[in-house]
């Protein structure tokens, strides 16, 4: 009963915390911009009259992806939060992510198309580094369970230093930020107009929106149990790594999509791998 | 060898607001090909000539485009003065002088605002338009316009400038100078910015001087041509060097264009300090007759008229050979054979003006 | 009344374009333009093609008049840059030129009517 109750908080909060955020990003770097900017709820806002338009819909599977990467994103959460598997959690997010990625393809646009091919590209380069993270995790908790990772009063952070800095380099990609907005950019001002998501309108980019949102929330979640020893510190590190995030994505220029995935690679190898050999050495010698 | 996509650029894009089309012929994320069409807005506007007097032209003359408006008004004039011989006054020579060079100012500045945005960095976009503004202020100024200046008419200038207002205007072009310091720093020193830049869309000199390159793009492949050497208005008693890199690629555009920038402040000050006393216009009798070519140096590059009168009061032929149109051959090369993410940096390192090709 | 003002221009025939313009490419001449107008010649309309050149800024120009819908041959070979001329004077007057080395054969410019600028 518990369990439900959490997973319905978590349904109704994770947008909502997610959409604030997307809100004190658009303020804060408005201000790094010297603008004036929007107000804090534009997030809101938009999604809201998102829901308003008209749908165009190219293609009658597109409907079904955008619902199942919503519910996807949603499920994703769910499971992290409420002390499921976060090895299950993390493939539930990469399956999220396919069903956006099958949602672009399955229009004719080629801007969506190689939006959709650019993701697969990320994709591949962010993934060796999730997946290290959740292995360093379970060498440092002894368990993949999220309670007992979050339970286990073990500083993470300083065991696990590199991973954590591999991690944060992999997480503008995630969240669509420069330098690695290379699939689908927030401001829709590249070379691929919107990428992945070009070819979606009204509600079904409200939802997508709306998962974004959820991913935010779920990410910071993550960062969260590198300092989950004190949940204060905790929560200042997800939001300082965000706000890391909207500093650097004010002033670098967006990368292209072979140095994002050498250089993701090589980070999981170096900073990633290393990490997790010099623990393993620690721990059985 | 991959399958060939073909991607729609323009007339309607986020990075190219302006209505140029270019089928661009990909395999995988390589441009193999760019094919080019306009005429989205054509405006008639050399047709317009032989409906309008000749001295009226002059404001449909500065409407060809919004960038470069001073310079087209001032290209019309010349022309129309070098076919009735007048003489303009050595004053209003140094104001056209001044404010084609803000005319630079501000479209260079606007140019590397759009660059920071073709490679995704928002800030510097906003940095360089902030700038942009400042100069928009001192033309408003000295013109009494932001963006058409209306200032120039055959025979003169409309307004003349107080000595007080010269003064501080070189004072504020001063401090302006410390602001771009820290713009073109970022362009040429910031590491992810030189990643798009450096080696990006590559014009040999063979190729710049074949395909008619002009203006910044012709001078980043160091080639060192500036039509503002053929001394119209002040520029035959002003001292300056053509700015030119040898490297032909986009970083070597964008130095040019910082250091032009800086080039264009100090022939600004160069003409305050020599700027004659005297009238700012002289009386214009009679209509033209004959034709002429005239050749200015515009922000974007050398720019060609044409006009031929007939003894009336309407000029029978007027032609304008724009630098982006003579600049399309030298970018449908350097689009050929690059990355599908350096598309943006490649066409606005060229810095296009649809709307002058579209006359 | 003013002077009549005259531009040095030299005026040529079709079959002479391609020679003077292969000995001005040999000579270090850069293409700067091919302008062409629509005139009227005792009653009939003439299209006269400028075509100006330019070393160490001095221009140097030709002229050919041609009748309309003629054809001519393309100086796109010498000149790598004069086929976007050669394309727009095609698509907006209707000249037909031959051996252009980009030919996009009427789809540069999108007009609503065939060849406009030569309607009255």
């Amino acid at each position: 009963m518990k369990i439900i109750l959490g997973v319905i908080l978590y349904i109704v909060a994770a947008p909502l915390v997610g959409g604030i955020l997307a809100g004190i990003d658009r303020v804060l770097s408005a201000k790094l911009q010297s603008r004036v900017g929007p107000p804090l709820l534009q997030p809101f806002y938009d999604v809201l009259k998102l829901f308003e338009k008209r749908t165009m819909i190219v293609n009658r599977f597109q409907n079904a992806y955008a619902w199942c990467h919503v519910i996807f994103m949603a499920m994703t959460g769910a499971f992290f939060f409420e002390g499921g598997d976060i090895l299950l959690a993390v493939f539930a997010l990469t399956l999220a992510g396919i069903f956006l990625i099958l949602g672009a393809y399955s229009s004719n646009s080629p801007y969506s198309y190689l939006g959709a091919e650019r993701e697969l590209v990320l994709m591949l380069a962010y993934e060796p580094m999730v997946i290290l993270t959740m292995v360093g995790m379970y060498m440092v908790a002894q368990s993949f369970s999220f309670m007992e990772i979050a339970a286990s009063q073990r500083p993470i952070i300083l065991y696990l230093p590199g991973v954590f800095l591999g991690f944060l380099y992999i997480l503008p990609m995630k969240l669509r930020k420069s330098p690695f907005d290379i699939s689908s950019s927030h401001h829709a001002h590249q070379e691929l107009v919107r990428g992945l998501t070009s070819d979606f309108s009204g509600s079904m980019l409200a939802l997508i929106e709306i998962a974004h949102w959820y991913e935010t929330t779920l990410l910071l979640g993550l960062v969260y149990l590198f300092f989950s020893f004190n949940p204060v510190v905790g929560v200042c590190a997800a939001f300082g790594t965000y706000f890391l995030g909207i500093l650097v994505d004010n002033s670098y220029a967006r990368l292209k999509w072979e140095l994002a995935f050498t250089s993701a690679w090589g980070i999981a190898l170096v900073l990633g791998g290393g990490n997790l050999a010099i623990l393993y050495f620690i721990a059985g010698g | 060898m991959g399958k060939q996509t073909i991607i729609p650029f323009g007339p309607q894009h986020p990075v190219l607001p302006e209505p140029l089309h270019l089928d661009l012929v990909l395999e995988d994320e390589r441009i193999v090909d760019a094919i080019p069409s306009i005429g989205y807005v054509h405006r008639g506007l050399e047709l317009l000539v032989s409906k309008k007097e000749y001295a009226e032209y002059v404001y449909v003359a500065e409407r060809i485009c919004g960038i470069c408006s001073f310079m087209h008004g001032l290209g019309y004039c010349q022309a129309v003065e070098e076919i009735m011989e007048i003489q303009v006054p050595e004053r209003a020579l140094f104001l056209r002088t001044i404010w084609a060079e803000l005319s630079r100012i501000h479209s260079h500045l606007m140019w590397f605002g759009l660059a920071a945005d073709a490679f995704g960095l928002e800030n510097l976009f906003m940095l360089s338009w902030r700038l942009r503004e400042s100069v928009l202020d001192i033309i408003e100024e000295t013109s009494g316009g932001r963006v058409i200046f209306g200032a120039c008419k055959i025979g003169g200038v409309r307004r003349d400038i107080s000595p007080e207002t010269l003064r501080d205007m070189c004072q504020k072009l001063e401090k302006l100078k410390g602001h771009m310091d820290r713009l073109t720093g970022v362009f040429l020193n910031d590491r992810s910015v030189g990643y798009r830049l450096k080696g990006i869309g590559v014009l040999t000199r063979e190729d710049a001087q074949r395909l008619g390159a002009v203006g910044p793009l012709l001078r980043a492949s160091g080639v060192d041509m500036d039509m503002r050497r053929l001394g119209y208005a002040a520029y035959e008693r002003l001292s300056f060097e053509p700015v030119t890199e040898n490297d032909g690629d986009c970083y070597a555009r964008c130095a040019v264009r910082a250091r032009e920038l800086y080039q264009s402040i100090d022939l600004i000050a160069q003409a305050v300090s020599m700027m004659p006393d005297g009238e700012v216009d002289t009386k214009v009798l009679g209509a033209p007759k004959g034709e002429c070519f005239m050749r200015l140096e515009q922000p974007r590059g050398e720019v060609l008229y044409y006009v031929r009168a007939d003894g009336t009061r309407y000029i029978e032929r007027f032609r304008v050979r724009t630098p982006t149109f003579t600049n399309i051959p030298s970018m449908i090369h350097c689009l050929k054979g690059c990355d599908f993410s350096d598309v943006p940096n490649v066409i606005l390192t060229i810095d296009p003006c649809i709307s002058c090709i579209e006359r | 009344m003013a002077m009549e003002k005259r531009i040095e221009i030299f005026i040529l025939t079709v079959d002479e374009l391609v020679s003077r313009t292969r000995s001005l490419h040999d000579e270090g001449y850069r293409l700067v333009q091919i302008c062409c107008s629509k005139v009227d010649e005792s009653g009939k309309a003439v299209l006269e093609l400028d075509y100006t050149f330019d070393k160490h800024y001095n221009l140097y120009n030709i002229r050919i008049s041609i009748e309309e819908g003629a054809e001519i041959p393309s100086i796109s070979e010498i000149f790598g840059s004069a086929f976007v001329y050669e394309n727009e004077i095609h698509d907006l007057y209707g000249v037909s030129i031959q051996g252009i080395s980009i030919d996009y054969r009427g789809n540069f410019y999108k007009t609503a009517m065939p060849h406009p600028f030569t309607q009255d």
